[in-house]
């Protein structure tokens, strides 16, 4: 079996956070991050997460390909994403537990369930990843807000509003 | 000897002008090679830079006060306030150029020549002609046509003696507002204090303290207050050895510092727009980054126009600058051979002081290009 490919998990995991790819690149935690999930789960359940993503955003490009650069059926592809990963007992609690790496820089442990029956892994236990993957951690940029001890914004700036990008404001004012 | 560029007090804020632009021109390449650096390694060499990046912040905004001492108004959204890198700098007789590179020896031996010191050999060598194949070169004479100084330490040098010449017939030369001074109760941090501008005593004093700091003509390894000269501090990394008082310049004995070379994001040479994919996700966040940083001049400049208590404003977009910096040198650059991303500094004309609409891509490259000095 071939390793998982980096840029195949850094696809799911844009779909998956709704960050772009610029911003998780940027955190430089990306190839650490596929590190982890495939030390937790082991690459046969990696690989079956990215194909089942390929074949999600397959569905919603309209099935006839799965080409990347095909301007995907937002609706469509949120039901296949539930459909084909979110609702399965296998990758489910995986890819809920990838969008919390990414946003907490944890990996948190699998739910019991899970371990029972695919297989309970020493590296599937809670833990850091890298000292930085806190600071890093997807969750401080999505409230506008800096990781407290770390990224220090500047005296008084906590008397300002916090500042979230526009997109995703969904149209709220601020 | 030839004659002195500085007649009169236009001159002067010419001569203003042009060294707050040398002071920022320094402030990219330090910062490129400062956050290239992978977090938590090389601690001794990001120390080293950040500290010196900082005083370089300190000398633009004394510059500022001297420059509003005199009534004049900074300006740092001007067309060509902020070089196209490779900028040059003179090295004497020579020049070398400046360029936005990652932390490696190339970029410390640039930092040594930026600030090392460089008496001119007689008076009447300080200035020297330009070349007409320079065109973005940092210390030339706004006055003399093509002409431009020997070293940084003989620029400051003209103008601390323009100074003396002009105020002797001008008594009113420093009439400028004292609440457009920045004082230290809105600039502080290490290496230096911010001196307030008020008559010939107090700018001469903040002349002589920038060209000091950074490259200073009398070649002492450590300044009167026991600080060691930048130009030794990017010695140590070359030399691998910490000065301590007493060491001759060539054989620092203090503890010995560690460099990994290889604990860097490589950054690609002096970047532009037109290295990213056109079109890509990325160049659109190199664009913003841009766009912020003019946004950030914009705001330097109202401060610098009244307004010193925004200072404080600035330091919290620095951070957010630092954020936005560090999220562009992680990512690779497309096409590059694995080389990495990072700000181009090419700052659209639309980010003046209402930086509201951005231009599109083709008339701020354009722009960004066409700007010499």
């Amino acid at each position: 079996m071939t390793a998982p490919s980096f840029e195949k998990f850094l696809s799911l995991s844009v779909d998956l956070t709704a960050f772009e790819e610029t911003d998780l690149l940027g955190t430089g935690m990306a190839h650490a991050y596929l590190a982890k999930v495939r030390a937790a789960c082991g690459d046969e359940v990696v690989t079956d997460l990215l194909d089942a993503h390929r074949a999600a955003r397959a569905d919603a490009a309209g099935g006839t390909g799965s080409h990347a650069r095909t301007p995907l059926d937002r609706d469509l592809f949120d039901r296949a994403l539930r459909h084909r990963i979110l609702s399965d007992d296998r990758l489910g609690p995986v890819a809920r537990n990838v969008i919390k790496l990414w946003y907490a820089g944890m990996w948190y442990a699998l739910p019991p369930e899970w371990t029972d029956r695919h297989g309970a892994r020493t590296a599937a236990e809670t833990s850091t990843v890298t000292a930085a993957a806190y600071q890093e951690g997807l969750l401080w940029r999505a409230i506008g807000a800096n990781p407290p001890g770390a990224k220090a914004p500047g005296y008084g700036s906590w008397a300002e509003p916090p500042r979230i990008a526009d997109r995703y404001l969904k149209g709220a004012t601020r | 000897m030839i004659a002195s560029t500085i007649e009169n007090r236009d001159d002067l804020v010419s001569y203003l002008n042009a060294a707050m632009s040398l002071e920022h021109a320094t402030i990219p390449p330090y910062l490129t090679a400062y956050y290239s650096i992978h977090s938590g390694t090389n601690s001794d060499a990001a120390h080293i830079i950040r500290v010196t990046a900082v005083e370089e912040m300190l000398h633009l905004t004394l510059a500022a006060n001297v420059l509003n001492a005199i009534g004049g108004k900074p300006d740092l959204t001007r067309p060509g306030f902020v070089p196209s890198y490779p900028a040059y700098l003179p090295d004497g007789e020579d020049d070398f150029t400046v360029d936005l590179r990652p932390f490696s020896p190339e970029a410390v031996e640039t930092f040594c020549k930026i600030e090392r010191p460089g008496k001119a050999p007689s008076a009447d060598s300080r200035l020297v002609e330009t070349p007409d194949s320079r065109t973005h070169f940092l210390v030339s004479s706004p006055t003399a046509e093509k002409m431009r100084f020997y070293s940084i330490g003989e620029f400051y040098e003209e103008i601390i003696e323009g100074l003396e010449k002009v105020a002797a017939n001008d008594p009113a030369l420093f009439h400028g507002d004292p609440a457009r001074q920045v004082g230290p109760e809105y600039f502080y941090s290490g290496g230096g204090a911010i001196t307030v501008v008020t008559d010939l005593q107090s700018a001469q004093q903040a002349l002589r303290f920038i060209a000091g700091q950074g490259e200073g003509l009398d070649s002492g390894i450590y300044d009167a207050d026991g600080e060691l000269a930048h130009y030794y501090r990017f010695r140590q990394l070359q030399l691998g050895r910490y000065y301590q008082v007493g060491d001759r310049p060539d054989a620092p004995s203090g503890p010995s510092l560690s460099i990994s070379w290889d604990e860097v994001h490589k950054v690609k040479v002096s970047v532009r727009l037109a290295d990213y994919p056109a079109g890509s996700e990325l160049a659109r966040v190199a664009r913003d980054f841009n766009a912020d940083y003019g946004a950030f001049l914009a705001l330097l400049t109202k401060a610098f126009d009244g307004r010193p208590d925004l200072l404080q404003e600035g330091v919290c977009e620095m951070f957010r600058l630092r954020d936005g910096f560090n999220r562009l040198v992680c990512n690779p650059l497309p096409g590059s051979g694995g080389l990495h991303a990072g700000p181009t500094f090419e700052i659209p004309a639309g980010a003046g002081p209402d930086p509201g609409v951005s231009p599109d891509a083709g008339a701020t490259d354009e722009t960004a290009r066409t700007v010499t000095r």
